[in-house]
């Protein structure tokens, strides 16, 4: 599905270069659930931003869905991602103004989707993830799982092929996380490729393989 | 989608009420200063505009070249419209228009007062004032008809048909009501009450046939599909060929399109006029709303870091730029919306104060679909200005950056939010510098030394028979203890009807255009209207009959005719001898900002319209006028005696000044205002922003001095900054605008200094406030807020 072939990523500081990723190669297939670990500081965010075309990088070879990602430009990347890619965060990033409901839908708002299509979508996301109940409360109405559960159904709801999510379960409890990752394997069993990063061998277990970074570099 | 940004817009309104509070409030002063304003412009570009042949009609005017300068102005001989007629086929119709002093209507025992004009007949085919009853074509043509405007018919008949009926006007002769015109509209060039034919002047033996007396105006329709460029060259010979006597004279035809607005010449050259006016109001305008405008950018990009995670979040669900730009653009017409209305409720309710200001009736169109669909536009560019600037620097924000709160933009002010501080600070200053200048300037007018004493002094025009008993009128006045003396003039002591380089001394230069100002007296003038002598005596018929033929000369006329004597010296006008008996002080008859021009006051023979009484100061003034309507009722029983203060009519030269200085300093007050909003709102974000830093400066032991000096130093900065721009562009616009009078205050420096600090108290007031009371807070709590 996508190959990473000796990405480097440096930022300057202070006329020092400062590398964040060393020569990182990486292959995913298609319904692969990976997992990145590795201690803090050392590139995992960086790493799967740069996947989710968030963040560029400086040196190397992207190619997403044999679309060679180095060469496109800014537009037609985020008009690939938005096709593609969903996207989990630790801190669930939902709006504060907008309900439940709203925040699911506001992917579709940026495809050309119609309005009774999104309700429909909105809905079955709602049914499946057991929060109908609560469509109408706003994020800071709700618990940190829960809000973790619209941050994902969020990620799913323009049925993107590739899920990408920064440790999931960093904030939540060991029983609302593991519902999460539950969920993560249904979602790989049924078909989605998933690249998560976590800092629990547990978590990690859930996934088909694990990747080990080090200082911007894989660990084999 | 668009719902979607409305709800958001929405919430975030009332989410954030006091940015909401601080925004609207802004937006919507700015705003109705920028509607009244506009709505006001609306009107003085209107004007005229009401005419269906506006675009062929014009006004003769008069060049006439002295020394090399030209001059030009619009009186005209009355044979100039026939003959304009005859020679140029272009021309469709012509029509003149003389001036007719207020008149008494009779209608049997009613009466009534009005102004009119004199016209010919094709008067109404040339300007639309429509006729509602009667006969257009017919209506002036018969010497005792008359056309009254649609209110006056309606104060006189009621609801009787006017039409055919009979008044009589100023006790002589009667008219018949030949027709009814709707009222011309308040942006009409032309005002009357009525229309008189000119076959009426030409019974009373006024319509001479002299080329020399310019007086009267001469409006020409020309035909249609004729250009002004092919007329205009020829129309050079037209006063040559009938008046030879001067050959630098020329006429020139004037568009309707400029009578209002530009109709201010020097030197044979436009140069302006009211729309200079127009233009600096307009310019006012704008950058009210700027200022406005850039609290909303300054709070919007302030609070950025608030909406940071938003555009992060909107951008890895896959939001295009544009699409978060058009959501902050519909968020700032959102509040642009809000603001309106309450702008137009604010307009509403202060148009009676501010059409007394400016002397119009200026009302809101809200009948006019045009207007709804000005104020959506209004609206629309008032929300794209404010909403430029932050949407775009809000769309920018890279997502990563955006969700890990990397933004510090908020916790200093960012160079773009600088620039715009500067720039409504730099406008404030400005506005003030003008404000203390323009006062300063009126101020200096008024004390200056009048020349004559109005206290006690009124006058009256006379009509009826107030000048054929108006030796009986004054012995009454003198001997009843009304009046402590009494003079009739040729024009009143605040207006100067005449003027003249056509007058002779000994040693005159052969080329000396100098203009000398006329003004005749009877008797008693320097008594009567407090004017000081310096030399020789003044008007005595009783004791000196021949002084009806004697003269006085102020200070300036001795100065400029070169008399080491004066008295006993000849001046000759209008082919008669005035023999000089005193010299007066200059006095101010007409603009308090020039200096005075040469004058003589002739004696008992001039011409006579006006009589100045000096009321006797012991009496109180209720008595004295009582006593005056009734000396005045008893000699002339037909009218109801006006008069009028001098003291009164003194103070109107001062009311475009006035207003120009009470419209700046009513418009730095709004800015001033809506500038200090901001600055307000701005404040208080940047202290809640660096309110962790404030509690662990505090835990370390700052002091609230120190602190507060933290917070408000780059204000301060920025104020320093608007000043030093401030400072010559307010020093040469109100150079440029004192120009315009030569009697002037001189520049001071301290205006400057006064404006600057007026400047720095009103920003420590503002800021000092949010400073000390983030300074004040508890720091436990300050720190536990993250
Ligand atoms: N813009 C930047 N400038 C300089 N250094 C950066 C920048 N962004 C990230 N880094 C550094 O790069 C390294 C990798 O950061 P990254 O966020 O990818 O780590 P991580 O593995 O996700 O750590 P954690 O487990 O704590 O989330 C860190 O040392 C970080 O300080
Ligand atoms: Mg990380």
């Amino acid at each position: 599905m996508l190959e990473l072939k000796g990405i480097f990523k440096w930022v300057n500081t202070g006329g020092n270069r400062v590398f964040l990723l060393k020569d990182v190669d990486l292959s995913v297939k298609e319904g692969e659930f990976i997992s990145i670990m590795g201690p803090s500081g050392s590139g995992k965010s960086t790493l799967l931003n740069v996947i989710g075309m968030l963040d560029d990088f400086n040196e190397g070879e992207y190619t997403f869905l044999h679309e060679p990602v180095h060469t496109l430009k800014e537009k037609h990347r985020s008009a690939l991602y938005k096709q593609y890619i969903g996207f989990v965060f630790q801190a669930y990033h939902l709006i504060d103004e907008l309900t439940v409901y709203e925040n699911i839908e506001t992917p579709l708002l940026y495809q050309d989707i119609k309005s009774s299509e999104r309700k429909a979508l909105v809905a079955d996301m709602l049914d499946r993830f057991n929060i109908v109940g609560k469509k109408d409360l706003f994020p800071t109405q709700l618990s940190g799982g829960q809000q973790q559960l619209v941050g994902i159904a969020r990620a799913l709801i323009a049925k993107p092929r590739l899920l990408l999510a920064d440790e999931p379960t960093g904030n939540l409890n060991s029983k609302q996380g593991e519902e999460i990752m539950e969920l993560f394997s249904q979602l790989n069993k049924e078909g989605m490729t998933i690249i998560q990063v976590t800092h629990s061998e547990k978590n990690a277990s859930y996934g088909t393989r694990t990747i080990h970074l080090l200082d911007g570099r894989i660990d084999n | 989608m668009i719902r979607n940004y409305f709800k958001i817009a929405w919430r975030n309104l009332l989410r954030n009420k006091s940015f909401s509070l601080i925004n609207i409030t802004g937006l919507a002063v700015g705003m109705a200063s920028a509607m009244l304003i506009l709505l006001w412009i609306h009107h003085e570009m209107s004007y005229d505009n009401f005419h269906l042949k506006k675009d062929r009609l014009y006004q003769v005017w008069n060049r006439y070249t002295v020394d090399g300068k030209v001059q030009s102005w619009p009186a005209t001989p009355k044979p100039m419209a026939s003959a304009i007629q005859r020679d140029y086929p272009e021309v469709e119709h012509t029509s003149r228009v003389a001036f007719l002093p207020p008149v008494k209507i009779d209608l049997g025992e009613k009466k009534f007062y009005g102004r009119g004009k004199i016209v010919d007949s094709t008067f109404l085919d040339m300007f639309t004032f429509p006729v509602l009853k009667g006969n257009a074509a017919t209506a002036l043509n018969d010497v005792s008809s008359i056309v009254l405007t649609e209110k006056l018919a309606a104060s006189i008949f009621g609801d009787t048909d006017p039409i055919g009926q009979v008044l009589k006007l100023d006790n002589r002769d009667n008219f018949k009501v030949s027709a009814v015109v709707k009222d011309p509209p308040s942006h009409s060039s032309f005002e009357f009450q009525f229309l008189l034919p000119w076959a009426y002047l030409r019974k009373l033996g006024g319509n001479d046939e002299n080329w020399q007396n310019n007086s009267v105006d001469t409006y020409v329709l020309l035909k249609e599909n004729t250009s002004l460029t092919s007329i205009a060259p020829r129309l050079k010979a037209l006063r040559q060929k009938y008046d030879k006597s001067d050959p630098d004279m020329e006429a020139f035809l004037y568009p309707m399109s400029r009578w209002h607005l530009y109709s201010s010449f020097h030197n044979g050259k436009e140069v302006g006029g009211r729309i200079e006016i127009v233009r600096l109001f307009g310019l006012i305008a704008g950058f009210v709303l700027l200022v406005a405008c850039i609290n909303f950018m300054n709070l919007s990009t302030a609070r950025s870091e608030k909406r940071a995670r938003e555009v992060g979040i909107r951008k890895v669900s896959g939001a295009y730029r544009t699409s978060l730009v058009a959501q902050f653009l519909g968020e700032s017409m959102l509040l642009a919306g809000i603001s309106g209305i309450f702008a137009l409720v604010m307009v509403q309710l202060a148009l009676p104060f501010f059409n007394e200001l400016v002397g119009k009736s200026l009302a809101l169109q809200t009948r006019e679909p045009l207007f709804w669909l000005f104020i959506t536009g209004f609206i629309g560019i008032t929300g794209i200005l404010a909403g430029s600037y932050p949407s775009v620097y809000l769309s920018s924000f890279k997502p990563i950056n955006a969700l890990k709160g990397g933004s510090k933009a908020s916790k200093t002010l960012i160079a773009p939010r600088k620039i715009l501080v500067v720039g409504q600070f730099t406008f404030a200053i400005v506005l003030i510098i003008a404000t203390i200048i323009v006062r300063q300037q009126i101020r200096k007018a008024q004390d200056r030394e009048m020349g004559f004493t109005k206290d006690n002094l009124v006058y009256h025009f006379t009509e009826g028979e107030s000048a054929s008993n108006y030796r009986l009128i004054k012995e009454e006045l003198i001997s009843s203890g009304t009046a402590l003396s009494v003079t009739m003039t040729s024009s009143p002591v605040t207006e100067n009807w005449s003027n003249t380089w056509d007058i002779g001394w000994k040693g005159k230069a052969a080329h000396d255009k100098t203009l000398v100002s006329r003004f005749y007296a009877d008797e008693a003038v320097t008594r009567t209207l407090g004017l000081e002598l310096v030399a020789g005596r003044d008007f005595d018929l009783t004791n000196f009959p021949a002084d009806s033929g004697a003269a006085l000369l102020n200070e300036s006329a001795v100065k400029h005719m070169g008399f080491k004597d004066p008295v006993g010296q000849v001046i000759k006008d209008m082919g008669r001898e005035w023999h000089v008996i005193g010299v007066i002080k200059d006095f101010i008859i007409s603009s308090p900002y020039h200096p005075s021009e040469p004058m003589y006051i002739g004696g008992a023979s001039g011409f006579f319209n006006v009589i100045h009484i000096k009321l006797n100061g012991r009496n109180p003034m209720k008595e004295n006028i009582a006593s005056l309507l009734s000396i005045f009722k008893k000699y002339n029983p037909e009218y109801e005696m006006n008069y009028r203060f001098v003291d009164e009519q003194y103070a109107r030269k001062f009311a475009d000044e006035q207003r120009t200085g009470t419209l700046a300093t009513l418009f730095a007050l709004l800015t001033i205002v809506i500038s200090c909003l901001g600055l307000f709102g701005l404040a208080s974000y940047m202290a809640e922003n660096r309110i962790k830093e404030i509690g662990v400066r505090k835990v370390l032991g700052a002091s609230v001095l120190s602190i507060a000096t933290l917070l408000s130093r780059d204000f301060f900065k920025l104020v320093a900054l608007s000043f030093v721009i401030a400072t010559p562009i307010a020093w040469w616009a109100m150079h440029t605008w004192l120009a315009d009078f030569p009697y002037r205050v001189s520049i001071h420096w301290w205006v400057f200094a006064l404006a600057g600090l007026a400047a720095m108290v009103i920003t420590l007031v503002t800021v000092g406030f949010q400073a000390v009371k983030a300074a004040h807070a508890n720091p436990v709590k300050a720190l536990r807020s993250e």
